[in-house]
């Protein structure tokens, strides 16, 4: 193997990594927020008393949990279009995110809500809360103490995930990689140069996790 | 539905077929691979355990996307050789799903009491002999269920091996899409097909863990790709 590195020739496409590093973080946020709200409502409709709502729920999270995030970008980017739905690039592949993200975060806060005692809620029926306080002043925080260690993973696995925007034409910093690699020949050096920036992504989000972590749960013993 | 689309199904299945072999040679190499690198993550020497937490971060940390590229695009131009892009789905494939598996068998190891080993070791067994007939079946129960999670995100996964062009279950879903002049019934056909395999996956891996007895929760959110 004679190969020598030469970054050289692809530092002039560096000021494009920027925005695309930029596109990454923005799209996988969005996505983060959006699936964590649907995620909730999922949760919540998995433990209705209707037999329905449950069977909706376990049938949105079993489709979007079994089947691959790219042929869901696919179905939503070239699919839909055909039905008269037309998307741009970034808002399928944060419709497709945000769709397929929401049945794990549906499962995670899921697991939450199984760890609360049955005895809260009713303590809380019997206080007079309504469903909305009772989850929002009683069940939620308690949820959030046991969810924050795989809502970290979930995290970092939307902005890994994010990568495959780049399939339907999503400028990121996998695209980035593919159109500079071909454009200067240099695959290997911006291979690199985009593993870099995903390692210093999730890392970045893992340190950030573990510090909130050992701020909030620091005096209960909690696994962060 | 398009009338035409029922005589592509045999194409269908025979990629669909190509699917599976390729996410289970991955994660065949995946489960071996995956072992050393769980006993080298719970050996007493500290540098070989900083070397596999560093591997175990680093594909944690890394889309697949980018190791697919990597054994594609990067590997020929490294050392001058060409690679197929099944050879190529299929290593990047298993190196995802080492670190992967590492993570699960370290759980299966470290749930096998320290007594056990202790007791092993104290009736004269070696190391390979602990293994094989009191750590491994334990560790066996532990383990299978989480695999079979794994199983299902590799089977995911291995629809990127379309990127790089190799004709799978994604690729012939595109192909048969273009030569049927677009639409909507092609890609559902793909993600229906998929759903029915990994559910089907998932449901095997039900039946498993009631027969091993063993509740686990799906052990890494491996939520996405």
């Amino acid at each position: 193997m004679h190969y020598t590195l030469q970054f050289r020739s692809i530092r002039e496409y560096l000021p494009l990594l920027w925005d695309a590093a930029y596109t990454t973080l923005y799209l996988s946020i969005l996505a983060i927020i959006l699936s964590v709200i649907i995620g909730c409502g999922l949760a919540i409709m998995r433990r209705s008393q209707s037999r329905l709502t449950r069977f909706v729920a376990v049938a949105y999270i079993e489709v979007m949990r079994n089947t691959p995030l790219l042929v869901i970008l696919y179905i939503v980017y070239f699919a839909l279009p055909a039905m008269g739905l037309r998307f741009s690039s970034f808002a399928a592949a944060l419709i497709g995110l945000t769709l397929n993200s929401a049945g794990y975060m549906a499962e995670i806060i899921r697991a939450g809500l199984v760890a609360i005692a049955h005895g809260q809620f009713e303590a809380a029926r019997a206080q007079g809360f309504n469903p909305v306080q009772t989850y929002r002043h009683i069940i939620l925080p308690q949820v959030f103490r046991v969810i924050y260690a795989p809502l970290g993973n979930q995290v970092i696995a939307v902005i890994l995930a994010s990568s495959l925007a780049s399939a339907v034409a999503v400028e990121d910093v996998a695209s980035w990689m593919q159109t500079v690699g071909s454009t200067s020949f240099r695959f290997f050096e911006t291979l690199l140069v985009a593993a870099a920036v995903y390692l210093v992504l999730c890392q970045t989000v893992n340190l950030i996790r573990l510090a909130i972590g050992w701020m909030l749960f620091r005096d209960n013993g909690v696994r962060r | 539905m398009n009338h035409d689309l029922f005589s592509y199904l045999p194409l269908f299945l025979k990629a669909a077929a190509l699917t599976i072999w390729l996410s289970w040679l991955a994660l065949m190499i995946g489960a071996v691979a995956g072992g050393l690198v769980a006993l080298a993550r719970t050996s007493r020497w500290l540098p070989l355990r900083i070397l596999a937490l560093i591997f175990v971060e680093f594909f944690r940390s890394i889309p697949i996307l980018i190791v697919l590229f990597f054994a594609y695009f990067g590997l020929p131009v490294m050392f001058g050789i060409d690679i197929s892009t099944f050879t190529a789905a299929t290593l990047a494939l298993a190196l995802h799903a080492t670190a992967t598996m590492s993570e699960v068998m370290r759980a299966g190891i470290e749930s096998v009491g320290r007594g056990q080993w202790e007791a092993a070791q104290s009736s004269g067994m070696t190391f390979g002999q602990t293994m094989r007939h009191v750590v491994g079946p334990q560790a066996l129960r532990v383990v299978l269920p989480p695999s079979v999670g794994v199983y299902v995100t590799t089977l995911k996964e291995s629809s990127l091996a379309s990127i790089i062009g190799y004709v799978e279950l994604t690729k012939t879903g595109l192909l048969v899409r273009e030569s049927t002049g677009g639409g909507f019934a092609p890609l559902l056909m793909l993600g229906v097909l998929y759903f029915l395999i990994n559910y089907g996956i998932s449901l095997a891996g039900g039946v498993l863990e009631r027969r091993y007895n063993v509740g686990t929760k799906p052990l890494l959110a491996g939520g996405g790709q």
